[in-house]
């Protein structure tokens, strides 16, 4: 089956409509705002070889502010039946009436210009399952081949959103992506190879590819040597970096909440407080929060629908700016660039759209393992967390193949470590990085466009049994 | 308007004469109605959201060979139906691919089960909810302290369940959750404490943790946490706070004894386990003083993993992971169980209603020792006491850890002495239990909630629950988190 929404009878922006005024004619004199969100889901999962969960997953989504005399509520419901978006909003009113009032309320946007972004293919629209199916038994067939077990998923989501407030503004989008997860294995995984790749257009997908790359290094990986922890020399696979990233804009010490954001920077939240025009990378790293880069996917607006601006938080090493927003605007005279989240909102603003790029040309991965004298090649970073603020510092493993590397030549898998290392001074110490490509991690919405990096002197700490 | 069960009635018996009639092997529907409710205060900045959804999930097995899942949150039935015919559809491509799947029987259950509740959250106005976490916000508020917050939130869930075997269970699910960070910037950076909670139950939690009282002692203990030493990286015996010693079994313990990433169903993502079917009865997982259950009964308290029946209508049991030290039992489903030579599951697949139910963690739990905790620390000559996580990370098979936690006291002939920041512990999961000599009783004892266990692809969140008291280690590489 496809993923094309051609059940609606009406819609999306007919639906947001009529809910609006409904919305609006309960809400009398309050202001008032609606998200309206719909997705499709379909992810074939498989393990042991077998194709074991499949899921297709449908849903909506209203979500209602209300706001009135600088007091705001926010109720949020999956049934649209008429009856029940105006008890949201009569709900959302007296969440409002009830709450304090809110010291950096602000009246709703008025209509705003969005820049358009192309992220909605019809090819992954209409991909049928037959189709996913048919890649993923083509990896199981190249598993079994080989005496190895795969397992992962192929997935592919559609989402529309719709916003719209009483001060006029109205906002869409709609977008698709997915991706293929894959991992081989043998022995319990003391025998494994991973690779993944995400798409907007599911014609990028190179399902072969995928396969060919977990293969290779399942095979490789096997019979892992013994290895003493100790600073390595090390080339970053631009797939590898799981979460790991997520810390340059999240922050464990307030309590895993947003970071890089203007009011963060200015009460002292944030980890970079006082600190901006200070070098904080090296002279080649510059970090952007850019939604319209065209790898980049999620919609061109905020949580209150105001357009997202390019922002260059890390220009050259140098820390330049923070993200913004009306509320920041007003408090702090700052430019707004649109990185609020949906209000009411007290921990800050978030950059979203992070795109981490090194500065002169690229290299490919193999490219950065060649130019490697003697350290180690990561292909998957696993289970990373803050343990220190100020530095960012992070600790986590290696999984799915660690390896030594020699004169640019991969040698010999060596067991899975465990580091403890700032991400501040290992973006400090890179000499060469790989174009960076869309990240995925179940654990993270943030939408990241990470390189694969050669970088000097990464901490490994201890090691595991495998 | 139509109850929750009365729908669920409805709806099972369109989309189970459904499959039936598709000659799908087995079937069940879940309908489940949530409303949850949270109210947060940062600095002097108040949010509150209210949430309502409900929706249905299909599960189906075709041929013995393929299972599908659909969901849906259009209740006509028309959409249950299509919802059905979708999961058969993928039931049907997946039994091309699927091996023949053996599932351990359970009793057919009609029944109701509930959660007690002593004070309805949702009848609190959100005003007193405010007033609370304000009054909590406020006590933080001194030179130094850059982030305050104060959250409470609430679930009330009706869920009911049909299979084809007959089985008819509605239960409603009540939940609640309380936390405090205050953190503060000094000459070490910036410094975190925190509380949090999460139970069964309602609004009476709140009553319990008394944020406001606490609010004042992690003040003091963030603000000279920021002027605290680190300490030293060398080997030491170390006493863990019931907390952490929660969050230690969740990770350590909890997540090897899942079944299905054991037989390698979770390889790509959560990893596998170092605990192999082979080694049940026989690895010596701690020492002796270690016993871990596997319990969803309310006998074991009101925790986030206590229910009636599993989400696929497996009664809640109580049985031991780990008995005297030795591992003896796994989470199952009814498809794992046969697996390792059980004949029933334990009921430990659960899910939202818009995910495929997978095993997860019930309440997992370290059961109490014989110590009094003040003769534990007067018994403990040159150590450290670590209290509340900070950071945790583990490898793929749950052997390699580290966590890391807000603070800490230097423990010197039986006497808890100066403060340090960021005490860090490290080490491999079995050595690490059978380094276990000390666990306190009863009378410390609390059954700690954790809100967000992360497993699945999708990505699943899950609740649980693990009972801990304060533990003893011996031994163990310490550091300090910078």
């Amino acid at each position: 089956m496809s993923q094309k929404m051609e059940h609606q009878p009406v819609s999306l922006r007919e639906r947001a409509h009529q809910i609006f005024t409904t919305a609006k004619s309960v809400a009398g004199k309050a202001e008032a705002e609606i998200i309206l969100v719909s997705r499709v889901d379909e992810y074939l999962r498989f393990g042991n070889n077998e194709l074991a969960q499949s899921q297709y997953s449908t849903s909506r989504n209203l979500s209602v502010r209300v706001a009135s005399e600088k007091k705001q509520g926010r109720v949020t419901t999956g049934t649209l039946d008429n009856a029940s978006i105006e008890k949201t909003v009569e709900k959302a009113i007296s969440q409002a009436r009830n709450s304090p009032e809110d010291p950096d309320y602000l009246p709703m946007p008025g209509p705003q210009k969005y820049r358009t972004v192309d992220r909605y293919s019809e090819k992954t629209v209409e991909a049928p399952a037959e189709l996913k199916a048919g890649y993923i038994g083509s990896a199981i067939d190249q598993a079994k081949k080989n005496h190895l077990l795969a397992s992962g998923v192929l997935g592919t989501s559609v989402e529309h959103v719709m916003m719209l407030n009483t001060s006029g503004l109205e906002a869409s989008y709609r977008g698709s992506g997915g991706y293929f997860s894959l991992t081989m294995d043998a022995d319990n995984g003391n025998q494994t190879g991973f690779a993944l790749s995400t798409f907007g257009d599911i014609g990028e997908l190179d399902p072969n590819k995928v396969s060919q790359i977990a293969l290779e290094r399942a095979k490789l990986n096997k019979s892992q040597a013994d290895i003493a922890p100790g600073k390595f020399d090390i080339v970053v696979d631009p797939y590898a970096w799981s979460e790991m990233l997520l810390f340059f804009a999240v922050s464990a010490s307030t309590g895993y909440s947003p970071d890089l954001g203007m009011r963060q920077y200015k009460e002292g939240r944030s980890y970079l407080s006082g600190r901006l025009g200070e070098k904080i990378l090296g002279d080649n790293i510059s970090i952007d929060d850019d939604v319209y880069h065209p790898n980049q996917a999620g919609p061109p607006f905020d949580g209150e629908g105001c357009q997202k601006s390019k922002v260059s938080l890390v220009e050259n090493g140098v820390f330049r700016n923070v993200v913004s927003s009306r509320i920041s605007q007003h408090r702090y005279g700052a430019a707004a660039t649109g990185h609020e989240l949906p209000l009411p909102n007290p921990l800050g603003e978030l950059p979203t759209n992070l795109v981490i790029r090194g500065r002169g040309a690229t290299k490919t991965p193999e490219e950065l393992i060649g130019e490697l004298d003697k350290g180690l090649l990561i292909t998957r970073f696993w289970y990373v967390r803050e343990t220190e603020p100020k530095t960012k510092i992070v600790t986590g493993m290696t999984r799915d193949g660690t390896f030594l590397v020699e004169n640019g030549e991969i040698k010999r898998p060596v067991k899975n470590l465990r580091f403890n290392q700032s991400l501040l001074e290992l973006f400090s110490k890179v000499d060469a990085v790989s174009e960076p490509v869309r990240n995925f991690s179940e654990f993270q919405q943030f939408r990241i466009l990470q390189p694969g990096i050669l970088a000097r002197d990464f901490n490994f700490t201890s090691v595991s049994p495998f | 308007m139509i109850s929750t069960k009365d729908l669920g009635e409805e709806l099972a018996k369109i989309s189970l004469d459904l499959a039936k009639r598709d000659n799908a092997t087995y079937a069940e529907l879940r309908l489940v109605n949530t409303r949850s409710e949270a109210v947060t205060v940062v600095n002097e900045n108040p949010a509150s959201e209210e949430a309502g959804t409900i929706g249905v999930g299909i599960r189906v097995l075709y041929n013995n060979l393929g299972w599908g899942f659909a969901d849906t949150d259009e209740l006509e039935h028309e959409s249950i139906r299509e919802t059905t015919k979708k999961a058969l559809s993928l039931a049907k491509g997946a039994s091309k691919l699927g091996i023949k799947v053996t599932r351990a029987s359970e009793p057919v259950h009609v029944d109701k089960w509930e959660t007690p509740v002593k004070k309805d959250p949702f009848r609190v106005p959100t005003e007193t909810k405010y007033e609370y976490l304000q009054d909590t916000t406020k006590r933080m508020k001194e030179n130094d302290v850059v982030a305050r917050r104060g959250q409470m939130t609430f679930d009330y869930v009706e869920k009911y369940f049909a299979n084809s075997e007959g089985s008819k269970i509605f239960q409603t699910l009540s939940y609640a959750g309380v936390s405090a960070i205050v953190a503060a910037k000094g000459p070490t950076g910036v410094q975190r404490r925190s509380i949090q909670q999460n139970t069964g139950g309602g609004y009476e939690l709140v009553d319990e943790m008394d944020l406001p009282g606490q609010a004042l002692e992690i003040t003091k203990d963030v603000l000279a946490l920021t002027r605290a030493p680190t300490i030293n990286e060398g080997k030491s015996d170390i006493i863990l706070s019931g907390d952490q010693v929660a969050l230690q079994v969740h990770e350590s313990c909890g997540h090897p004894i899942e079944l299905d990433r054991v037989l390698g169903y979770e390889a790509n993502f959560a990893g596998r386990s170092f605990l192999q079917p082979d080694q049940l009865g026989r690895l010596q997982y701690g020492s002796e003083h270690v016993n871990i259950v596997m319990d969803a009964t309310l006998d074991h308290g009101n925790g986030l993993g206590t229910f009636g029946y599993d989400d696929e209508g497996v009664k809640a049991q109580r049985k031991y992971a780990v008995k005297n030290g030795k591992f003896v039992g796994y989470l199952m489903s009814r498809e794992t169980a046969p697996r390792v030579g059980e004949t029933r599951s334990n009921g430990c697949m659960r899910a939202e209603y818009y995910k495929l139910p997978i095993i997860r963690m019930t309440n997992v739990s370290l059961e109490p020792g014989t110590w009094d905790y003040d003769e534990m620390i007067e018994d403990t000559r040159d150590g450290y006491l670590m209290v509340t996580n900070y950071g945790w990370s583990i490898d793929q098979k749950r052997y390699n850890f580290q966590f890391n936690t807000e603070k800490g006291y230097r423990i010197k002939n039986g006497s808890i002495g100066e403060m340090v920041r960021g005490p860090t512990y490290a080490g491999i999961t079995p050595e690490f239990w059978n380094s276990c000599d000390a666990i306190a009783n009863k009378k410390s004892w609390v059954l700690w909630g954790t809100p967000n266990c992360g497993k699945g692809q999708p990505g699943q969140t899950m609740i649980t629950g693990h009972g801990a008291s304060p533990s003893r280690f011996r031994n163990i590489r310490v550091f300090g988190a910078s």
